[in-house]
């Protein structure tokens, strides 16, 4: 499995959510991604990848595509 | 979606929340003795009459007695030290004085916390909840007893509470907070389809819909027929699977499978009263402490060291434990005003060493 697949993984476990629904997704705009979402969220990203994410990061995770930009930037993954 | 209250405008939140969850983790996902929430009642005058108040706010039961906002200041830095992330501010009723609750709001400077309001709704209207979303409030849930209006209107003891109730969670949701729609789930109202209705209504509308088990405290007291059964139980354990948007407090809210208990959150989420008592939660009404006479953390500490709220339990105490509440809840008169006191209702054996 690519990273790309596994973070997308991630967020269709987390959310329930169907696979065409995340490139426009972003926080607070589905029932299920609200604050406890969004830690369970965190934690299975830095899981999968390996890492501890800074709390600005978690912060800035505001969108599908944002945190593809977040881990490919600044934890240096191919995404 | 309003900035001001998102949590991703709240790194200091972020950082308790990131605490919190690791501590659930590392802990078999149960809450422990870790520290989450502060319910504060800082006025109990309320516009309705519910029938099944737990605070006896019908009754105009110290109705004019305000906790005063230095208090209120000083619990939230400790409060805030000591990592607990939620705020959930209570009545009575909060909207009925706005300038009282906004400087209560400020006291507690909600961009530390994850910080709400639970109302009945009657005075939620949009500019209400614009400025709620401004004074960065990040959820409001409003208390529905059902989806025909005239029943909740009978419970609550006033027309057009239904009503106004059901359009202040639109204007909750349209300001960008999280819509919570509360039901009261007993022995007298689980797997119906008045229940149902409710929950229906709530998924459809993409709101949280928060559970609270019936409690035999404040207008139920003695009333034991209403607590949840092990049929009911086993009903709510069903449709946590089947409606995800459920939350009980009792209920780990990281598990994806929507299975795990985090357990009972006596101390864990502490209920302050307008004299500044602190009971261990909403619906038990046991003082463990008073805010004017010591810190919270010693206050903490202290109720942490007896076993019943220390140790785990499946089952909420005030709600399903019926050997709990025959023990402890069933005091004449006890009610958030007059608690029992942690000192004399437990014995030395209930206190750990």
């Amino acid at each position: 499995m690519t990273n790309l697949e596994k973070y997308k993984k991630i967020f269709i476990d987390t959310f329930n959510i169907d696979e065409s629904k995340l490139d426009s997704l972003e926080y607070n705009t589905i029932t299920e991604w609200d604050s406890i979402g969004h830690m369970t969220l965190i934690a299975a990203l830095e899981e999968q990848f390996k890492i501890t994410m800074e709390t600005d990061d978690v912060i800035d995770l505001s969108s599908f595509k944002k945190g593809k930009q977040i881990l490919k930037e600044k934890y240096k993954l191919e995404i | 979606m309003p900035i001001a209250s998102s949590l991703l405008k709240k790194p200091r939140l972020v950082e308790k929340l990131r605490k919190f969850y690791d501590y659930v983790q590392k802990n078999d996902g149960k809450v422990g003795t870790k520290t989450r929430g502060i319910d504060l009642n800082f006025n109990n005058a309320c516009n309705l009459r519910c029938k099944y108040c737990f605070t006896n706010s019908p009754k105009g039961d110290h109705a004019k007695d305000y906790l005063d906002l230095g208090a209120i200041r000083k619990l939230a830095d400790e409060a805030d030290e000591l990592g607990y992330f939620e705020f959930d501010l209570q009545g009575g009723e909060l909207l009925l004085q706005p300038d009282k609750l906004f400087s209560v709001l400020e006291a507690i400077k909600p961009e530390r916390f994850y910080l709400y309001l639970t109302t009945n709704g009657f005075y939620l209207d949009k500019k209400m909840a614009k400025k709620l979303a401004n004074y960065k409030v990040s959820r409001v849930s409003v208390s529905i007893d059902s989806m025909d209006e005239k029943i909740h209107d009978e419970i609550r003891g006033r027309k057009e509470s239904w009503r106004r109730a059901i359009e202040g969670l639109k204007h909750v949701k349209d300001e960008g907070m999280d819509p919570y729609l509360n039901i009261t789930v007993g022995h007298y109202n689980a797997n119906t389809d008045h229940f149902k209705q409710l929950l229906d209504y709530s998924k459809d509308n993409n709101y949280k819909t928060l559970l609270n088990v019936a409690v035999p405290s404040g207008m139920w007291q003695k009333m034991t027929e209403i607590i949840c059964d092990d049929k009911d139980r086993e009903y709510l354990r069903k449709i946590r699977k089947e409606y995800k948007n459920l939350v009980r407090n009792i209920w780990n809210p990281f598990d994806r499978n929507h299975e795990k208990i985090l357990g009972c959150t006596t101390v864990n989420r502490l209920y302050v009263t307008p004299l500044g008592d602190v009971l261990v939660c909403p619906y038990v009404h046991i003082k463990i402490g008073n805010i004017f006479e010591s810190s919270l953390k010693e206050i903490v500490d202290y109720g942490f060291k007896i076993k019943y709220f220390r140790n785990h339990s499946d089952l909420c105490l005030a709600g399903e434990d019926k050997e709990f509440i025959k023990k402890f809840m069933t005091k004449s008169g006890q009610s958030i005003f007059k608690p029992a006191l942690a000192k004399d209702i437990f014995s030395k054996e209930d206190f750990v060493k």
